[in-house]
């Protein structure tokens, strides 16, 4: 196990008193090791930003701890942690040029000023932005501002660099540009980045490692791999790429479906031993066979251009989504209402944990 | 940004234009008529119970820098003039300078309520404009004089055993000055402030930036068009105040705006009034200019 760069000890902020209260965070504890791509996932309001802010120093908790490379920085006020964030609008200073925004750090930490202008110029470099060095932020556009806000914060050479959504303003195209360019600055850097975003592409993308979060709870922390393949429970497996869930009765390996078959299955994390059990399995897992398998009457396909998804339904009336490659030419030969068999890969369908 | 090339906006470019119509007769006749009247003025002599004799005359011109003796006749620098004109240099300066540090934290401190309190607040702000000033200016009178209400509370607590002689002094017109005039430096700095975007000041505090520093680097920076603004509001009308140091700085402590109604009044001499108006007028624009190119500039210097 690699050192820890931050770490949060069971860390709770609650809004407000009394009835009015609010509890953004409840009692997270995470540990995000030195130099990784930490990401925290989560649809909004489910608490990662205000974990974030507590990072950065802008709220402090109202219990626990927070500790930067082993020392605790819990009330440490923003300006004196070696942490800087990326903003989601950017924050750039409208009245300073591209340079003195990346220079502001660094002269505010009062360096000398020639080691400033060279910081400046390397950084300038760093995000390919050397063109641009004395344009003022509202001359630049969205990508452009992004580069600059990024070298902004990297300028001081933080321990940690904080980005709270930092794509979420830019289009679909631009985005996945920065995605790699963030990645690339990350390993080059070797800054430990703790990202935050509710777009789970993004997350699978670009982490070393993603903390899934809801409603001011950690759920699950692992690699993109381990998240997406043994999602801890039904929230982590729908919100992190799409899954179908199927009801049943396991006894052993072996889970019988409330639609009838019987099929092995593989059992996550806190999985119970036996009984009535709810198992997930993603749609690109399925294949569509002519016999064995699982009975389904398609009800509907639709087209996506690389992929046509297929909507079958079970004996019991549970829909399950397939997920087929588009063929060259015409459709994928399924019609509403004929019969086929849903088959896949012992260990696909993983058993998820009972809802608390 | 480029010019319309559309036919059909060009005309409604023109039509616009047409609004502006009554805001430049109005300048015209109201601004730069009287404006002319007084430069063709001062060069026109003396009438002998005010107005103008329609003679060509440099006697004005010559008065605002020269003056001769009433006994022997000798001629000498007008120095009494550059007193006046010192004084109300410097008491219009510090107001506007004292204004700003007042009126700054109060325009903060407006700009960062609720929308409700914040309109409240403004509402409070206007509230003197609705009192004539000349009743205001007596109402400081009235706290600052010897037998005034401020005297009587600090001989009461035993702070003083003699009253602060305060009415018909400099200060007196500075404090009636900065009290008048607050509110012109609040408004506009209201306004640049409103439009602040707090979220700097936590990327500042982020990267290591003191408060001071934020003051320093990132808040007066960008509201700067506020500051120049409110300072250009206050100091323009402080430097030729004519109700608040008449009645506050009694008639010993004048201000230029004193003089030039002397001059009008008791003086007799028109063209000589109207000179020293040209001259603050010139005076005026001089400094304004010098101060936004100075202001403007260091902030635009990366465009140079």
């Amino acid at each position: 196990m690699s050192e820890t760069a931050v770490e949060a000890r069971e860390t709770r902020k609650v809004y407000g008193q009394g009835a009015a209260a609010v509890t953004a965070l409840g009692g997270v504890s995470l540990a995000i090791r030195k130099g990784e791509f930490f990401t925290l996932l989560g649809p909004s309001g489910c608490g990662k930003t205000t974990l974030l802010k507590l990072i950065a120093g802008f709220e402090s908790p109202t219990a626990g701890q927070i500790l930067l490379h082993g020392s605790d920085i819990t009330f440490d006020p923003p300006n004196t942690r070696p942490v800087n964030t990326v903003f989601q609008s950017y924050a750039l200073f409208p009245h300073l040029t591209v340079a003195e925004n990346i220079g502001f750090g660094p002269k505010m930490q009062g360096r000398p000023k020639a080691e400033i202008a060279e910081t400046v110029k390397r950084m300038l470099a760093l995000v390919r932005m050397e063109q641009m060095a004395d344009r003022k932020p509202g001359q630049l556009s969205g990508g452009q501002q992004q580069r600059v806000a990024l070298a902004r914060a990297l300028a001081p050479a933080p321990k940690v660099l904080l980005l709270d959504e930092p794509l979420s303003a830019l289009d679909l195209k631009l985005r996945k540009e920065m995605q790699i360019e963030l990645k690339r600055l990350q390993v080059e850097t070797g800054i430990t980045f703790i990202f935050v975003t509710h777009d789970q592409e993004e997350a699978l993308t670009m982490s070393d490692r993603i903390g899934v979060m809801q409603a001011g709870r950690l759920l699950q922390v692992g690699d993109p791999r381990a998240i997406y393949t043994r999602p801890a429970n039904r929230f982590v497996a729908s919100f992190i790429g799409e899954s179908n869930f199927l009801h049943g009765t396991l006894r052993g390996n072996e889970m019988t479906l409330d639609a009838g078959p019987v099929l092995p299955v593989e059992k996550g994390d806190n999985a119970p031993a036996a009984g009535p059990v709810t198992a997930a399995i993603r749609p690109e897992q399925i294949r569509i066979a002519a016999g064995g398998g699982i009975p389904a009457k398609v009800r509907d396909t639709v087209y996506f251009g690389t992929d046509t998804h297929c909507v079958a339904t079970l004996s019991d009336g549970t829909e399950i989504t397939v997920r087929l490659q588009s063929p060259v030419s015409g459709d994928v030969g399924l019609h509403p209402g004929s019969d086929v068999h849903l088959r896949f890969e012992p260990g696909a369908l993983i058993v998820l944990p009972e809802e608390t | 940004m480029s010019a319309p090339d559309d036919p059909k906006a060009r005309d409604e470019a023109r039509r616009g234009w047409l609004l502006s119509a009554p805001a430049l007769v109005l300048l015209v006749v109201g601004a730069s008529g009287p404006l002319l009247i007084m430069l063709v003025y001062s060069f026109l002599e003396p009438g002998q119970y005010g107005n103008v004799e329609w003679a060509l005359s440099f006697k004005a011109w010559f008065n605002v820098v020269m003056t001769r003796d009433i006994f022997d006749g000798t001629l000498g620098f007008a120095d009494a003039h550059l007193t006046i004109f010192w004084r109300s240099a410097k008491l219009a300066l510090l107001t506007t300078l004292f204004a700003f540090l007042v009126g700054f934290p109060t325009a903060w401190f407006i700009a960062t309520r609720s929308p409700g309190a914040r309109t409240a607040f403004l509402f409070l702000i206007t509230i003197p404009f609705w009192t004539n000033l000349l009743i205001r200016t007596f109402a400081i009178n009235q706290i600052i004089r010897n037998e005034g209400f401020l005297n009587t509370f600090l001989l009461w607590t035993g702070i003083i055993d003699a009253p602060i002689v305060m009415l018909y002094t400099d200060f007196a017109v500075f404090v009636g000055m900065t009290y008048v005039y607050l509110p012109l430096m609040v408004l506009p700095l209201f306004a640049a402030i409103d439009r602040f975007d707090m979220r700097l000041l936590q990327a500042g505090y982020d990267l290591y930036a003191s408060r001071w520093q934020l003051l320093r680097h990132v808040i007066v920076p960008v509201v700067k068009p506020g500051i120049i603004a409110g300072s250009i509001l206050v100091f323009i009308p402080a430097l030729g105040a004519y109700v608040t140091p008449r009645i506050l700085g009694g008639g010993r402590n004048m201000m230029i705006g004193n003089f030039i109604e002397l001059q009008f009044g008791q003086g007799r001499n028109w063209p000589l009034g109207a000179a020293l108006s040209v001259v603050l007028l010139v005076v005026v624009t001089i400094a304004l200019i010098v101060y936004t190119r100075f202001a403007a500039g260091s902030q635009d210097k990366s465009h140079g």
